[in-house]
């Protein structure tokens, strides 16, 4: 017999902000990340969106269950972020995580939760542009989809 | 081992659909090995249906549990509480860990979540293929340690076909003629010759042909 995986941590209780009385889409976003790759993203921090952070010792750590179980916490939406091609220090890490992303990926489909809400992007060393560069286009892109229908 | 492949998510949600408390059973050996019904496989659906459930407004209670073989009784014994506390089980296991817990737990309706699909092998990391059909009257000796039962498309006992093109069968050209395989490794055996011997027809009575079989070992029953 065989235990269960651990879940990940549920996010903050701020969901959803009133405005004149127009409600406002406040998203949610769980990020993997290898360590390797960042060391954090505090710096992504703001107050238009929600970030919980997940490190990984590399994102061959990245399980299809892990990515479903941040949906069912609440996540709008579910970023990878993976050292590039060549560059992990496992050797195929990240490529790993991309097969388990695309799987994931069908499998949101399948749900009608859209497979765009999961995303996997490759992050240079400690490079903190390209870091906001996937937070600002993954709210733009929640912009559209709208919040996560099963939370 | 026995290989097979979990059913489609949309297969799978309309059979627990008339259930609210539900258990995932997964088996810990073969479908384990080909990644259908072991620990991971039975928390990546519980969360997938969970998801799918919640998205058309429903709650579904999911319970989780892998037992080590669902096709011995002493391992489905520990499934006993998991049971009992559930509406249904959903089994990950191929149909004859499903039967063995529909047999042991007659009350509790026993759901197949994965297609049982061939006795295969593991050629290497996520290829399976089918190398046995269980016909129970093994000519490997005969074929070089080649199965034209299992192997060959038409399963010719005297090949090849007409339909062997480079090393490739007609049925499908990803499949390799086994009867070339049977030959090529019969040469490097020196023994080429054995395979000009007429082999007759096969008997099919030792197969599943012959009705639901059993075996029976006196020396284990007490």
């Amino acid at each position: 017999m065989s235990e269960s995986y651990p879940r990940p941590p549920n996010h903050s209780m701020a969901e959803v902000v009133e405005t004149n009385n127009k409600a406002v889409f406040k998203p949610k976003i769980t990020v993997f990340h290898c360590f390797n790759a960042i060391s954090s993203t505090a710096g992504a921090d703001s107050n238009e969106y929600d970030i919980s952070a997940v490190r990984m010792p590399c994102s061959s750590m990245t399980r299809e269950v892990f990515l479903l179980r941040a949906f069912e916490a609440g996540a709008d939406a579910v970023v990878v972020m993976v050292c590039p091609e060549g560059d992990c220090r496992y050797m195929e890490g990240n490529i790993r995580a991309g097969k388990r992303v695309a799987r994931v990926k069908k499998i949101l489909d399948e749900i009608g939760l859209d497979g765009k809400r999961l995303n996997i992007y490759p992050v240079p060393e400690k490079d903190l542009n390209t870091i906001d560069r996937i937070i600002k286009q993954t709210v733009s892109d929640l912009a559209g989809l709208g919040p996560n229908p099963a939370s | 081992m026995i290989v097979g492949q979990q059913k489609p998510l949309a297969e799978i949600k309309a059979e627990v659909v008339p259930f609210s408390k539900l258990l995932i059973l997964g088996c810990g050996t073969c479908v384990k090995t080909c990644f259908a019904g072991g620990e991971d496989e039975v928390a990546t659906l519980a969360s997938s249906l969970r998801l799918a459930f919640k998205k058309d407004g429903r709650q579904i209670k999911i319970e989780e549990l892998t037992v080590e073989r669902q096709c011995e009784d002493e391992f489905i014994k520990e499934a006993a509480a998991a049971i009992a506390r559930n509406d249904a089980v959903l089994s990950l296991a191929c149909g004859a860990g499903v039967q063995m817990v529909a047999n042991r737990y007659a009350k509790s309706p026993v759901l197949p979540g994965v297609n049982t699909t061939f006795i295969g092998i593991l050629e290497k990391q996520g290829l399976f293929t089918e190398k046995c059909l269980g016909c129970g009257d093994c000519v490997l000796d005969v074929f070089a340690g080649i199965c034209p039962v299992s192997r060959c498309s038409k399963k010719l006992m005297n090949g090849p076909c007409g339909g062997s093109h480079g090393g490739k069968c007609e049925v499908n050209p990803d499949t390799d003629c086994a009867w070339q395989l049977i030959i090529d490794r019969s040469k490097d055996f020196g023994q080429l010759d054995r395979l000009s011997t007429y082999v007759p027809p096969k008997d099919w009575r030792t197969s599943n042909a012959g009705g639901p079989r059993k075996l029976v070992r006196e020396d284990h029953i007490i």
